[in-house]
């Protein structure tokens, strides 16, 4: 589906990424698991095509500048240097960290701004599998987006990703700074996701724990680089990674 | 009852001038200094259509409506993406545009009272006993349509709800696969051709001069700073605030302090309330 070799990113001479190499196969859910300024969400921008845009950005205004290096393979085709937008239409999908919903709008609103990409019958369909997975939302669907709990946009957030038609999935942190119970809501609807849509999915997390039990593979991302990578099995017995990533 | 028709109708004309001001401030972030200048190159470009070419003039109107519109565009698309994200580079490079426009019209000779558009509809009824002549009803009409029109298209169609997510939050619009400056072209282009309407609709009850350019720029940018920069609503809000505001100046004070009404009114604004009358984004970003 994806495959990323020597991806090296420099913002002015800060290493942001260093030689990281990783893969995510159909039907895959991918784990890149770090610490804070680890480099995922450099990672994820890289993917996603979003760092194009930074880099144009910062070129015009005069600012830092960035340096993309390696190879993207998406479907066998090389997508480095592709525009944000092309990307989403070619089907990778991000779904970014901080949830970044449209404050104003209301949730039904967003879900259709999600859908941009979609046809007519595809965004009904998938509308209603977005209220399938989070019937939560479909409560709430007047709400104001700027007013839902942090659980509650997260699940807007994945819904308007869903709504983008994508064929990889990118979540960045999806379950950043929430509590356990909605961490295993989100996890079982990531899966779901996989299973039912076949959508494959990169997900980053600082803390392994919660989505570990879904991932088929992981990687371990530290200062830049990609330290170590294994399928789940591989990293829970793994003693290093079990004491830093599991609090085991 | 006449303060009361005349403030509406102006109100509205207000509303009609800042709407595209507004709408390319919200999308883009950029604002559009050369506004006034394309509301003077669509009443010039209407003149030439009816009055050199001799077409006819609902024709005009709508040609040259989409004329502006790709005017606007094009300088979106030729200069103003260069700049874009750098706010002074921005006023200073839109501002030049409407200046070279609106000066180049002059030393080109359009000056004077010679040029003037006929008015839709000649003849006047009585509304409640103050004589209203039939094209202000038409310009009311029309700009009821447009606010109505603009926010169906702002909430029902995928490329307006694609603006209104460039509006809110541009990256995560990206990431959605909305082409970001795709989209701020069919913003410029789009408050261009409302730039044109306003022209096209106000420049029959006087005419066509360059100065016009820079009052309607002034009164565009009095009415979004008052309404809250990039917020349609508080625009549309805001031009019923000066509106009447200005007739209430003419019928007790005197018509000479017109004026003075929109520049008193961003004065206030930036006293009291900074991020105008709908600037929630604004203030929900600091609370959070």
């Amino acid at each position: 589906m994806l495959e990323a070799r020597a991806l090296m990113v420099f913002y002015e001479n800060m290493l942001a990424l260093n030689n990281v190499s990783i893969a995510c196969g159909e039907d895959q859910i991918v784990g890149v698991f770090g610490a804070n300024s680890a480099g995922k969400s450099t990672l994820m921008y890289t993917l996603s095509g979003i760092i194009e845009d930074i880099k144009k950005k910062e070129e015009m205004a005069g600012g830092e500048r960035i340096t993309v290096m390696g190879t993207l393979l998406y479907r066998g085709r090389d997508i480095m240097g592709l525009s944000p937008s092309r990307r989403a239409k070619a089907g990778i999908i991000l779904c970014p960290e901080r949830r970044r919903i449209f404050t104003e709008s209301s949730v039904i609103e967003n879900l259709r701004i999600g859908g941009y990409l979609a046809s007519g019958s595809q965004a009904r369909e998938t509308l209603e599998y977005v209220f399938k997975i989070f019937p939560a939302l479909a409560r709430l669907k007047k709400r104001v987006g700027g007013f839902l709990s942090g659980g509650e946009q997260q699940m807007l957030a994945i819904g308007r990703s869903l709504m983008a038609q994508p064929r990889l999935l990118l979540l960045d942190e999806p379950l950043m700074g929430l509590s356990p119970l909605i961490q295993a809501t989100l996890v079982r609807a990531t899966r779901e996701i996989r299973d039912e849509r076949g959508i494959s999915i990169i997900v980053t997390e600082q803390y392994a724990r919660p989505v570990l039990p879904i991932v088929n593979h992981a990687f371990i991302l530290e200062n830049g680089s990609a330290v170590l990578e294994g399928t789940r099995e591989d990293l829970m017995n793994n003693p290093d990674v079990r004491s830093a990533y599991f609090g085991v | 009852m006449e303060i009361f028709i005349y403030g509406f109708i102006n109100s509205i004309s207000l509303a009609l001038i800042a709407l595209g001001f507004a709408l390319v401030y919200g999308i883009s972030r950029i604002p559009n200094f050369a506004h006034g200048a394309l509301y003077v190159v669509c009443g010039f470009i209407t003149w030439s259509f009816v009055r050199s070419l001799e077409l006819n003039y609902p024709l005009s109107i709508i040609l040259a409506m989409i004329s502006t519109g790709i005017i606007g565009g094009l300088i979106y698309l030729f200069i103003l993406i260069r700049v874009r994200g750098m706010a002074i580079s921005e006023i200073i490079a839109s501002y030049a545009i409407g200046l070279a426009i609106l000066e180049g019209l002059r030393w080109r000779g359009f000056k004077g009272m010679t040029y003037t558009l006929p008015t839709f509809k000649e003849g006047s009824l009585m509304l409640a006993g103050t004589p209203v002549d039939y094209h202000r009803l038409i310009v009311v009409g029309v700009g009821v349509c447009i606010v109505a029109f603009l926010w169906i298209f702002t909430h029902h169609t995928k490329v307006g709800l694609g603006l209104r997510a460039m509006a809110q939050d541009e990256r995560a619009a990206l990431m959605l696969g909305i082409d970001s400056d795709r989209m701020a072209v069919v913003a410029m282009g789009f408050g261009s051709m409302l730039a044109g309407l306003a022209a096209v609709l106000l420049l029959p009850l006087g005419n066509i001069v360059v100065e016009a350019g820079y009052n309607v720029l002034l009164l565009a940018i009095a009415v979004c700073i008052v309404g809250g920069l990039g917020s349609w609503v508080g625009a549309v809000m805001a031009a019923f605030l000066i509106g009447f505001a200005q007739i209430l100046t003419v019928v007790y004070i005197g018509p000479h302090f017109q004026m003075v009404v929109a520049l008193l009114a961003i004065i206030l604004t930036l006293i009291l309330r900074p991020s105008g009358l709908f600037g929630r984004q604004k203030e929900l970003e600091e609370r959070v």
